[in-house]
């Protein structure tokens, strides 16, 4: 018989010449690190993870720029009882995180002068027949009231000396005190903000996330690289690899944004006590992978069923409902049924840390919650391994959840 | 050095799918070291047989051997295999890729990159191993799938249609990367509508029709099987070789015939041949397109 070695390449003596090497131990750690390293190579994955950090930290610091500003307040006087009185009001003013300087000019005339060049930002005049306030255009609100507020303490003061009293006694039993019969409620609009974030990151990560799992499932599915890898390692394997792969990516990208959205609440001082934040945190995040991890095996599942990637767009459409009822229930729902809605699987995802948000939850409320998450997890995860060994390797065209699981495995 | 020899045997395999049987109680071995050649029309039953043999195809009558005993996951894990649709993943790095396949079949990372990167160099392809596998012309994507099935020292290949699509330079440094692996005593199985290249390669054939083996065995035997033919010419015309008693014509074309002799028969007819001027006398080989032909017919 002829033979073709007319190459001129010589054989060289190398690894062809080995015995083939044992079947790998842990085939799914093998994939779980490809799945890593596929989406982190991916360009627009990193940049969006880095714009979605960049606003985050934004948000919070415009945020606590806007609501906490602090001012730095200027006011001329030019007479000597016109300066005890702005010296007065500067408590008030230093109260509220802001400060006040008191400069005195020699005459009326050379203070206008300096309130008119915006040297300070207002000028105290006392007059025959009361006070006076001098601003350009116009006065802070904030200084304004802290000035007028000092002058009139002063003048009642003096008013009282005359009559024979004390301003102490003039003001006794005026004083209104302030008693919250539910202290927790005043949380509310920061509550409903942090509530509203974690509904948003867990639906955004929820359907990225399952899309690229799904994708990833699909596209060994329609190269046929899953007929390769299927006589490398056993198919389960597979499923296990991405949805751990996929699942610690969503984890790692979850914590990293509440690792910097809450360092930038906290540097900015934007929530005085962020304890409350942290444990709900801190929930949401073991919510959010359990959550995910059932969400994740369904997504692998539907992958599998597709045979194109029009396919997923019609056949994802069930699980996206359940993700959006999710959000929105976290969003909107409200006793009872938010409380009913925190121990339904994936669902309480948002719910439950909604909850713990609002107010006080007993701890094995969460977790119960948490293990029939789990539980969801681990039954969509075997029902899912089932459909997808049979469903990956069928080819033509896309199939039924029905239609798989009548295929032989 | 040649591993352990082990054979590949085939015995009665079926699949239907539906009410059609694809694979008809279908029996071959594929021995060490040797190269079988596969053939039959398109629907034989061939790529279903052979994505059995690998496992990817769930067997309805029959069993796969692997060293005389039943083959096991772990046994195909070794394997190399060449699915007929090809496909790896067109989105990444060719030698990445490569890597995490002979990862998962057990190999260390640095291994692996070491033999791709060995295999792609003689395939030409050795600028070539960070590009995109969808960068690549659809032939030298071949050259990439072929090196995934070998990256691993396979302790047997099973691969579909492995020259479809390749140029004949390609074709001959893969017979050549064949060649290797037979040499260590692996078995080979290919599958090939091209007779030309079975009929150049291949140690043993396997012919299917229908699901149904038509003929398996050795080249040579299957070559030689039947009575001897043989082609002569003599001057000035043949037809005087009719009344040689003995001697059957099939066929006579001016001073050139087609013979088949009893026994015996030889030596009368080269005397009688010689007085009357003999120009050629030869057995006919039979080539394995015509056996092809002639059992599929």
């Amino acid at each position: 018989m002829t033979t073709t070695d007319s190459s001129p390449q010589t054989p060289t003596p190398s690894l062809g010449e080995q015995s083939p090497p044992a079947p790998v131990r842990n085939p799914w750690l093998i994939v779980t690190i490809r799945e890593i390293m596929v989406k982190l190579a991916d360009k627009s994955f990193v940049i969006s993870t880095i714009v979605t950090l960049a606003m985050i930290a934004a948000s919070v610091v415009i945020g606590a720029v806007v609501g906490n500003r602090t001012s730095d307040y200027t006011v001329g006087t030019s007479q000597a009882d016109a300066a005890v009185v702005a010296e007065a009001s500067s408590e008030a003013i230093t109260a509220a995180g802001d400060t006040l300087e008191v400069t005195e000019f020699d005459s009326e005339d050379a203070l206008r002068a300096a309130v008119l060049d915006g040297d300070v930002d207002a000028g105290l005049v006392a007059g025959a027949d009361g006070w006076a306030l001098l601003g350009g255009s116009e006065v802070d609100s904030d200084l304004s009231a802290a000035l007028t507020d000092a002058v009139s303490q002063s003048v009642l003061a003096a008013n009282a000396e005359a009559a024979g009293t004390t301003l102490d006694e003039l003001m006794a039993g005026s004083e209104v005190t302030t008693e919250l019969l539910d202290p927790d409620a005043d949380r509310g609009a920061l509550a409903f903000i942090v509530g509203f974030i974690f509904a948003f990151l867990f639906y955004m990560a929820a359907i990225i996330f399952g899309m690229t799992i799904a994708n990833s499932v699909l596209e060994e599915k329609q190269n046929r690289v899953v007929e390769i890898l299927a006589t490398a390692i056993p198919i389960r394997q597979l499923l296990y690899g991405k949805v751990l792969g996929n699942s610690l990516l969503a984890f790692a990208q979850i914590l990293l944004y509440c690792v910097v959205g809450l360092t930038a609440v906290n540097l900015t001082g934007l929530a005085g006590d962020i304890g409350w934040i942290l444990s709900a945190s801190g929930w949401f995040i073991a919510f959010f992978v359990v959550g995910f991890t059932a969400l994740a095996a369904v997504w692998a599942v539907l992958g599998s069923l597709a045979s194109r990637s029009e396919d997923l767009q019609s056949n994802t459409g069930p699980i996206i409902t359940v993700i959006m009822v999710a959000l929105f229930v976290g969003l909107f729902a409200e006793g009872i049924w938010l409380e009913i809605a925190s121990f339904v699987p994936v669902v309480s995802s948002v719910a439950m840390p909604i909850r713990m948000l609002a107010g006080d939850v007993p701890i094995w409320q969460g977790l119960v919650s948490l293990a029939l998450t789990g539980a969801a997890a681990y039954g969509l995860l075997r029902l899912g391994e089932r459909i997808y060994q049979r469903a990956v390797m069928q080819g033509g065209t896309a199939l039924s959840w029905r239609q798989a699981l009548k295929l032989q495995a | 050095m040649r591993q352990a020899d082990a054979r590949l045997e085939v015995r009665g395999l079926t699949r239907r799918f539906g009410e059609k049987v694809a694979v008809d109680d279908v029996s071959f071995t594929v021995e060490p070291g040797q190269m079988t050649g596969f053939v039959g029309a398109n629907g034989a039953g061939k790529t279903s047989t052979m994505r059995m043999v690998m496992g990817v195809l769930v067997i309805h009558g029959g069993d796969v051997l692997w060293d005389g005993r039943p083959i096991t996951a772990a046994d195909r894990s070794r394997f190399g295999y060449m699915p007929e649709e090809r496909g790896l993943y067109p989105k990444q790095g060719i030698l990445d890729q490569l890597c995490y396949l002979g990862q998962l079949r057990g190999m260390s990372r640095g291994d692996a990159a070491k033999e791709a990167t060995r295999l792609l160099e003689r395939f030409g392809l050795a600028d070539r191993v960070k590009d995109k596998l969808e960068s690549l012309s659809l032939g030298n994507q071949q050259r990439v799938q072929i090196t995934a099935s070998l990256l691993h020292g396979p302790s047997a290949l099973i691969l579909d249609e492995p020259f479809s699509g390749l140029d004949p330079v390609a074709v001959d440094s893969m017979v050549e990367l064949l060649r290797d692996r037979l040499r260590q005593g692996v078995p080979v199985l290919f599958s090939s509508h091209q007779l030309d290249l079975v009929d150049r390669l291949c140690d043993s054939l396997v012919v299917l029709s229908d699901g149904k083996v038509m003929a398996a065995g050795a080249a040579d035997e299957l070559r030689n099987a039947g009575p001897t033919r043989y082609r002569i010419v003599t001057t000035p015309d043949a037809g005087w070789l009719r009344d040689v008693p003995g001697v059957s014509v099939l066929d006579v074309d001016g001073p050139r015939a087609v013979l088949e002799l009893a026994d015996g028969a030889r030596e009368p007819l080269l005397k009688r041949a010689a007085e009357r001027g003999l120009a050629e006398f030869a057995p006919i080989t039979r080539s394995l397109s015509e056996i092809y032909r002639e059992v599929t017919r």
